[in-house]
């Protein structure tokens, strides 16, 4: 699995420019959909059709990963730009990025007066070598994303977009896995997920779905002086009960917490406090959905180094089978 | 009915967001004799239909009352010297300078009774005595071991208040949940005043899910529903020492109907014909943008429902003394009854066309 995981996360695919993204999943998932179709908004989605008798479930992972966009290029061909979606200030200095065209540029600072302090993001600018706007083989409106090797270090496993092409793989591996389910399943690759879970939004009001249960990363309380929170990487698979953005389904919250116990599945319950998932478009889809989130926790999100546990992985996995290939009764 | 009883079933029962199903039971049963149909919907939402009298297909007005109320969660299990300890997060819009102190039930495996703990002033360095707590400081005290905690409280267990509904002087109550079961009050009230009053229109009153959190049901339901007008119904501010003029009401001094974007000019004026018919006092409240209420989910569902804002006047919101006066929810119920009564065939047609003279002049 590490080398599907590998492909994924070392992929190009900001938010808005997900092309590449696609045309690298679809072949993992081809020969395991009944159908697949691309929405107007770029949204991949896969059909599983079901044995009959189920519900309409729709899994959510998404394909991008937030980035950077060029606003402007100086006199002397260094590139200001902006932020597509959570990008953090403190991670960039010394970051390097690329874009759809393969150019590769490093991330400075204007002189910092005062080392204590960090620079907002308008005093960051990108050098891809260029000395003039005329010599700049990318321009105003181009999106770059991080790049950074894969790393796999025992069970912990270390990326730069592990958020959530880690979702990603859980999705296509439980397509793989799942035999047969009396439930029609939507895998849907969303875009735009980092600017607002605006992908989802569209695909659930498309598909309108009976259940969604989006696939992300969560946040973890394991770290020195991290905010209290009861999620450590390694003790398994993370079902979502509230973020800031949404309060799961209790149905369905009662079956993944069921479905995991039935079948010796390690998982832990999340509360969590800054950010939300596609689930939260899901949710308020059409006439509502019963929405929710198993979440694969990872440490230092938003970071190119985000780090998660290959046994949580596999957890996420199982559990979402289990529920696929089961009845669900909220 | 009686208005104080009514209320204290309503506020006492617990129903933080996400967590209404308890709510959603006792309101069932409130309706229940005053309407043809209940269903609850796909994101718990109470669906209760009163069939109106015109042929069918008949117009229907959506009356949107949320039903849950602000809480918390339980976020970590803490150990301090074999004892239990819950470290909670919120649920919607907590008041974090009121929280300590409070009566709270955590929704466990069972119902158990705690409190918000933290240091008194005596063991805490000067410079935090005057402080609001933060949530960091702050725990449920259960009275249990560890162990008996871990058996019976999990990550992600819903917490409510708990505070009795407390007669004021005169017609003026405190308690917890007000926000918004005062509005559900007024909703039964309404419900009672259609009996044996004709209506064409059919009613679709949803005592709608998560509004403290997301406007959930607002939206859900109105696109479920597909009314062809809605009035969502909320507490207000209410005037007291400190308040402001402008946005602020007296309490007992009637209903507010809100004019703004999030409603339609036709469903302000016809919600000021029912009072007028009424005799009835009522103030007019204004919003820029944003009205915090269900309103602003119910207008744009589907293609867009004409949608009014009726509010009843509330002093300490979001806190668990929160105060009305059982006059204004009574005259809220009237107020929408009336309303009911006298929507016809050709109301949204008629609403419609007011607008687009209002365009020409």
């Amino acid at each position: 699995m590490n080398e599907l995981i590998k492909k994924l996360v070392e992929a190009y695919g900001p938010s808005g420019f997900e092309d590449g993204m696609r045309d690298l999943i679809r072949p993992e998932i081809e020969a395991y959909a009944d159908e697949i179709s691309v929405d107007a908004l770029g949204n991949l989605i896969a059909v599983k059709k079901g044995s009959g008798g189920g519900l309409k479930v729709m899994i959510a992972a998404h394909m991008d990963e937030i980035g950077v966009m060029v606003t402007h290029i100086t006199q002397d061909g260094f590139l200001r730009f902006t932020n597509i979606g959570g990008v953090l200030p403190h991670n960039l200095m010394g970051s390097r990025v690329q874009f759809a065209n393969g150019v590769i540029g490093v991330i400075s600072s204007d002189r910092l007066e005062d080392r204590s302090k960090i620079h907002p993001l308008t005093k960051f600018f990108i050098d891809v070598g260029a000395s003039s706007p005329d010599d700049c083989p990318v321009g105003v409106g181009d999106a770059a994303g991080f790049i950074r090797p894969f790393l796999a270090q025992g069970k912990r496993l270390t990326a730069k977009a592990m958020d959530d092409r880690i979702g990603c793989v859980v999705a296509i591996e439980t397509l793989k896995r799942l035999k047969t389910t009396p439930h029609d399943v939507y895998f849907a690759f969303t875009v735009q997920e980092e600017v607002g879970v605006r992908g989802a939004m569209t695909a659930a009001n498309h598909l309108d779905p009976d259940v969604g249960i989006a696939l992300d990363v969560t946040l973890t309380g394991d770290v020195p002086e991290a905010r209290p929170m009861a999620i450590s990487l390694g003790q398994g698979a993370a079902i979502k009960v509230k973020d800031s953005g949404m309060i799961a389904h209790a149905g369905l919250v009662r079956l993944m917490k069921q479905r995991a116990e039935a079948a010796q599945i390690s998982y832990q319950l999340e509360v969590l406090d800054g950010g939300s998932t596609d689930a939260r478009s899901m949710q308020i889809a059409n006439g509502g959905t019963a929405a929710g989130c198993i979440s694969i926790p990872c440490r230092y999100v938003h970071s190119q180094s985000e780090t998660v546990d290959a046994d949580d992985v596999e957890s996420c996995i199982k559990l979402l089978v289990e529920i696929l290939a089961n009845p669900i009764n909220l | 009915m009686d208005t104080f009883k009514l209320l204290q079933t309503l506020t006492e029962t617990a129903a933080p967001s996400g967590r209404e199903q308890q709510i959603a039971q006792v309101i069932t049963e409130l309706w229940e004799p005053y309407v043809d149909s209940l269903s609850i919907d796909r994101v718990g939402s109470l669906i209760a239909v009163k069939n109106g009298r015109a042929p069918a297909p008949r117009p229907r007005l959506l009356l949107a009352a949320h039903m849950d109320e602000i809480g918390l969660m339980v976020r970590q299990v803490v150990e301090h010297a074999g004892n239990g300890f819950l470290r909670v997060t919120n649920v919607g819009g907590v008041d974090i300078r009121q929280i300590y102190a409070q009566l709270v039930t955590v929704h466990g495996r069972k119902d158990l009774h705690g409190v918000m703990a933290s240091l008194p002033p005596h063991m805490l360095p000067d410079e935090r005595s005057d402080k609001p707590f933060g949530y960091e400081d702050l725990v449920i005290d259960l009275g249990l071991s560890m162990a008996e905690v871990q058996a019976n409280v999990s990550v992600g267990d819903f917490v409510s208040f708990r505070q009795p509904l407390r007669k004021l002087q005169g017609k003026r109550v405190s308690g917890k949940a007000l926000d918004n079961r005062a509005s559900v009050a007024a909703v039964t009230v309404c419900l009672e005043y259609l009996q044996g009053r004709a209506h064409d229109w059919d009613v679709v009153a949803v005592a709608t899910v998560q509004e403290e959190t997301r406007l959930l049901g607002a939206y859900t339901s109105a696109f479920a529903q597909r009314p062809s007008a809605a009035v969502a119904i909320d507490v207000t501010f209410g005037k007291g020492p400190g308040a402001n003029d402008e946005n602020a009401f007296e309490l007992g001094g009637g209903p507010t109907i809100d004019i703004g974007p999030n409603v339609h000019p036709g469903m302000y004026q016809a919600l000021q014909d029912a009072a007028d018919a009424l005799e009835m006092s009522v103030n007019t409240a204004t919003h820029a943008r944003y009205s915090g209420t269900d309103a602003f989910g119910l207008q744009i569902a589907r293609e867009g429902i004409p949608t009014g804002l009726v509010g009843i006047p509330l002093r300490y919101m979001h806190t668990m003394v929160e105060s009305v006066d059982m006059k204004d929810v009574e005259r809220t119920g009237r107020l929408l009854g009336e309303l009911i009564v006298r929507l016809d065939a050709k109301f949204i047609d008629t609403i419609t066309a007011a607008m687009m003279e209002a365009d020409k002049s």
